[in-house]
């Protein structure tokens, strides 16, 4: 069974167990996160390291809301390395975020069963 | 309390907006920088602020900037709500004009803690704005009556004189006095004295315009300043002033208590460009003038009743009954 990306008891807490908030946040999320995603891919296929460390910085805010901290680890990793202009680790660091969030989509479903029933 | 949000990432407004809402405030959320300063820059905007750094069209520390021009409002408290973590950020953020600084993810029970701490200050603030105001109230009212107090109102018509100079229109001046007032203490005692002066007080300012000026003058003398106030207008005025005060007696601690008013009005467009004072002395004048015709009416300060030598000996024998 693969690792949960979201700890849901460290959301819980934050959110003072409102279950409806978690479902609000969850739909924002599903709703704003391919956009988000497609708009990071762009400014790394850019090569332009400004707009990699917004993008990257965006969706770390994204994902440190729901308690999804590796995920978010992997995009302040790629903010990091927009801010240092390091153009040539863009490609491999973008990989390993896509690798992360797709098996954060895949989880949203599950997380959002568990959450609201 | 009122609390603004600005994030432009919309989980972590909502996240907000829900926390502040539990924790009892009254939340406005927008997404962008330029909306949260069109909100805060207002006088009746909300004082407290949680402003996320990096937004569109004006980030956050620009935000702060801005806000902090305004000179006269009351205090906006912000804080910055960011996941920058480096030093020189805190510092850029406090020195663009935010109270406060918290990191992303916000731990829900500091950041009540430090909007708490936000409060303490508004509400110092506000009581310090209230003392002062206490303070410039009692140095400029009669602390008595409430009006203003002798020194304001002849500011006031002062520099009221000058505009209908400038502007050429008429300032009508009313120099009132209650008629034997000295009797009123002599026969209801001091406190019911007091009760006619602050009645009087509240039907001067019931009898003229919102924009017109009322001050205690003296003991039991009251100026009136009729701004932009046509002769005919004026008398009428000064007609329905010493009716308000005659029509009925005054209710006071020893009953009600039957008064008048005597009024010398002088219309600033008869008098070229006399001093303050002088005119001040004609309207005296005038009211001397009611005073000797019998009291509780209006005479008009003209060159002709103040020109005569004979007419200040009659002024001061009148002053000494009055």
């Amino acid at each position: 069974m693969p690792k949960a990306i979201i700890d849901l008891t460290e959301l819980l807490e934050r959110v003072e167990n409102d279950r409806e908030l978690i479902r609000d946040l969850l739909l924002i999320f599903k709703d704003e996160f391919p956009g988000r995603l497609q708009a990071l891919r762009d400014a790394v296929d850019s090569m332009d390291g400004r707009k990699v460390a917004a993008e990257a910085h965006t969706l770390k805010g994204m994902l440190s809301n729901l308690a999804a901290n590796s995920a978010a680890g992997a995009a302040a990793r790629l903010e990091q390395l927009g801010r240092n202009q390091e153009a040539s680790e863009f490609q491999e660091a973008c990989a390993s975020f896509e690798n992360i969030s797709k098996e954060l989509l895949l989880q949203l479903d599950t997380c959002m069963a568990e959450v609201c029933g | 309390m009122r609390i603004l949000i600005a994030d432009d990432e919309a989980m972590s407004r909502k996240m907000l907006q829900k926390t502040l809402e539990r924790a009892g405030y009254e939340v406005t959320a927008v997404g962008n920088g330029r909306l949260a300063a069109d909100q805060l820059c207002p006088a009746d905007g909300p004082r407290l602020a949680l402003l996320d750094w990096v937004m569109p069209e004006l980030d956050g520390p620009g935000v702060c900037r801005e806000v902090r021009k305004r000179k006269e409002q009351s205090y906006v408290y912000m804080v910055l709500l960011t996941s920058r973590e480096a030093k020189e950020d805190v510092v850029a953020g406090l020195k663009s004009g935010a109270d406060d600084y918290l990191t992303k993810p916000f731990d829900r029970e500091e950041l009540k803690a430090r909007l708490r701490t936000g409060l303490r200050i508004l509400n110092l603030e506000d009581r310090l704005v209230e003392a002062r105001e206490g303070m410039r109230f009692q140095a400029t009212h009669d602390g008595l009556t409430a009006l203003w107090n002798r020194g304001v109102i002849m500011d006031l018509l002062g520099r009221e004189l000058d505009r209908s100079r400038r502007e050429q229109v008429c300032t009508s001046l009313l120099l009132c006095d209650l008629d034997h007032f000295k009797s009123v203490n002599d026969a209801y005692g001091h406190l019911a004295g007091d009760d006619v002066l602050r009645e009087t007080a509240k039907r001067l300012l019931a009898s003229v315009r919102s924009y017109d000026f009322v001050g205690r003058y003296g003991g039991e003398e009251f100026l009136v300043v009729l701004n932009n106030c046509n002769p005919a207008c004026a008398f009428a005025r000064a007609e329905e002033i010493r009716k308000a005060i005659a029509q009925t007696p005054v209710p006071s601690v020893s009953g009600p208590i039957p008064v008048t008013m005597s009024v010398g009005l002088l219309l600033s467009q008869d008098w070229g460009r006399l001093p303050v004072k002088e005119l001040l002395a004609e309207a005296d004048a005038a009211l001397y003038a009611a005073k000797a015709a019998g009291r509780n009416c209006v005479k008009v300060a003209s060159p002709r009743i103040s020109s005569p030598d004979s007419d200040s000996q009659d002024h001061e024998s009148v002053r000494a009954r009055r």
